[in-house]
C-alpha cells in the first residue's frame, strides 16, 4: 500500500542531489556563483503543497514559480545550459499541458530535465494505471509514449529514486520523471 | 517608420559585448548570419519559450546580460511568461519584443488583437521594472546604451517591418540540440577560467 512522503524528506533528498551535482561540476573546474544549492521550478501542485510550503522557508533551494509548465521546462533548460542544478515540480495535468515543450526542449534539445510529477487524485488502493481518473490513468502511458523513463515514489523508502532519476536525466541528456504517488505530508 | 529587424540585430550585435542572446522565429535566420559565433541559442519549434530560456540563463549567469529577441505572436503563446519573468526579477534580463503584428513564419496572419495589442502596458502590469516602445532606428541608437545597462527586467517593444527571411524560407540552421550543447560548453568553459 502506498504511503505519504514527508516534505522534509523530499527536500533533504533534493538538497543532497544538488550537492552532488555541484560537486560533479566543481570537478570540471566550474565554480558556482550562487549561495544556494539549486533551483526548483514549480507550477503549484496541490499534491505536493506541503513540499512547496516548506520550500518557502528553505534558503538552500531557490524556488521560481512559473505561470505554466511550458515556462518551467524552458526556464529549466536555460538554467541547465547555464550550469545550474534544477528540478521541475508539477502535476500530471501540467504534464499534459506542456507536451510540446517536453518534446521540443527536453527531447529534441537533449536537455536533461528532471520532473517530480504529483498524481493528484490517485486512489490509495489502486494502481495508477487503473485509476478511475483519466488524469491519473494516462500519466505513465504518456511518459511511455514519449520514451521518458519514470519511477513511482510510493513511500519514504522510494526517495532514493530522486537522485537516481535526476542522474539518469543527465546521463541520457533528456527528460526523466518520478511520480509522487500520494499527497505529501 | 517601422524598423528593419536585420538593422536592429546588426546594431545589437555590434554593441552587445558578452551578452547571451536568445533569438526566436524570424530573428533566428538573420541572427545566425550576423553573429555566427555569438553566445546564442535560437528557439524554433516551441513558440513562446524564448523568454523563459532567457530567464533561466539570466538566473544562472547574473554577471552577464541576457537579451531575448522575442516575437509578438510568440509571446502571445506564453503570455504568462511576463509575470514569471517579472516575478523572478533578474536584473540582467532584457526582453526585446519584435512587433510586426503578424505570424510572419506561417504566412503573415494577423495576431489576435492586431496592431492595437500593447505589450508595454502588459509588461508594466506584470511588474517589469521598465518597459517602453521604440519606433525609429535613431531612437533605438540613442537608447541602446541604456537598454544594455539598465536594471531589468526590461521590455522594449520594437516596431518592425517583416524580416527578410523566416525559419521556413531560410531553413532551421544548426539543430537546437547542437546549439544548446555549444552554448553550455562555452559557458562552462568560461566559468572554469574564472
Amino acid at each position: 500500500m502506498p504511503e505519504s512522503i514527508p516534505a522534509p524528506l523530499i527536500i533533504d533528498t533534493l538538497k543532497d542531489t544538488f550537492k552532488d551535482a555541484r560537486a560533479a561540476l566543481a570537478k570540471e573546474g566550474v565554480k558556482t556563483r550562487h549561495d544556494h544549492l539549486g533551483w526548483i521550478l514549480s507550477v503549484p501542485d496541490t499534491h505536493q503543497k506541503t513540499v512547496l510550503a516548506a520550500l518557502d522557508k528553505e534558503r538552500a533551494l531557490r524556488v521560481v514559480t512559473c505561470s505554466t509548465e511550458d515556462e518551467a521546462n524552458a526556464v529549466a533548460a536555460g538554467l541547465w545550459i547555464g550550469g545550474e542544478p534544477v528540478a521541475v515540480m508539477i502535476q500530471h495535468a501540467g504534464l499534459y499541458a506542456s507536451v510540446n515543450t517536453l518534446r521540443g526542449v527536453a527531447m529534441d534539445g537533449r536537455v536533461p530535465i528532471f520532473y517530480m510529477i504529483g498524481l493528484l487524485s490517485r486512489e490509495k488502493d489502486k494502481d495508477p494505471r487503473e485509476s478511475r481518473h483519466s488524469m491519473v490513468r494516462y500519466c505513465e502511458p504518456l511518459l511511455d509514449l514519449f520514451g521518458v523513463p519514470h519511477a513511482r515514489l510510493e513511500g519514504p523508502n522510494d526517495v532514493h529514486r530522486i537522485p537516481e532519476y535526476y542522474r539518469l536525466s543527465r546521463e541520457r541528456r533528456g527528460p526523466a520523471a518520478v511520480l509522487v504517488g500520494l499527497e505529501t505530508s | 517608420m517601422a524598423m528593419k529587424p536585420e538593422e536592429i540585430l546588426r546594431l545589437i550585435a555590434a554593441e552587445r559585448g558578452d551578452a547571451i542572446c536568445v533569438p526566436t522565429m524570424t530573428t533566428s535566420p538573420a541572427w545566425r548570419t550576423i553573429a555566427p559565433d555569438d553566445l546564442s541559442v535560437g528557439c524554433v519549434g516551441f513558440m513562446g519559450g524564448a523568454s523563459s530560456i532567457g530567464l533561466g540563463l539570466a538566473l544562472a549567469h547574473p554577471e552577464r546580460r541576457v537579451i531575448v529577441f522575442d516575437g509578438d505572436g510568440s509571446l502571445l503563446m506564453q503570455l504568462g511568461a511576463l509575470a514569471t519573468n517579472a516575478g523572478a526579477a533578474a536584473a540582467n534580463f532584457v526582453h526585446l519584443l519584435f512587433k510586426n503584428n503578424v505570424y510572419h513564419t506561417s504566412g503573415a496572419q494577423e495576431i489576435p488583437g492586431g496592431e492595437g495589442v500593447d505589450f508595454v502596458q502588459m509588461a508594466k502590469g506584470a511588474g517589469y521594472r521598465e518597459a517602453f516602445a521604440i519606433h525609429e532606428m535613431d531612437e533605438l541608437k540613442r537608447r541602446l546604451p541604456h537598454i544594455l545597462t539598465a536594471r531589468g527586467p526590461l521590455l522594449v517593444e520594437l516596431h518592425t517591418t517583416l524580416a527578410d527571411q523566416t525559419p521556413m524560407t531560410a531553413g532551421m540552421g544548426v539543430p537546437f540540440a547542437k546549439q544548446v550543447e555549444t552554448l553550455r560548453d562555452k559557458l562552462l568553459a568560461a566559468d572554469a577560467r574564472r
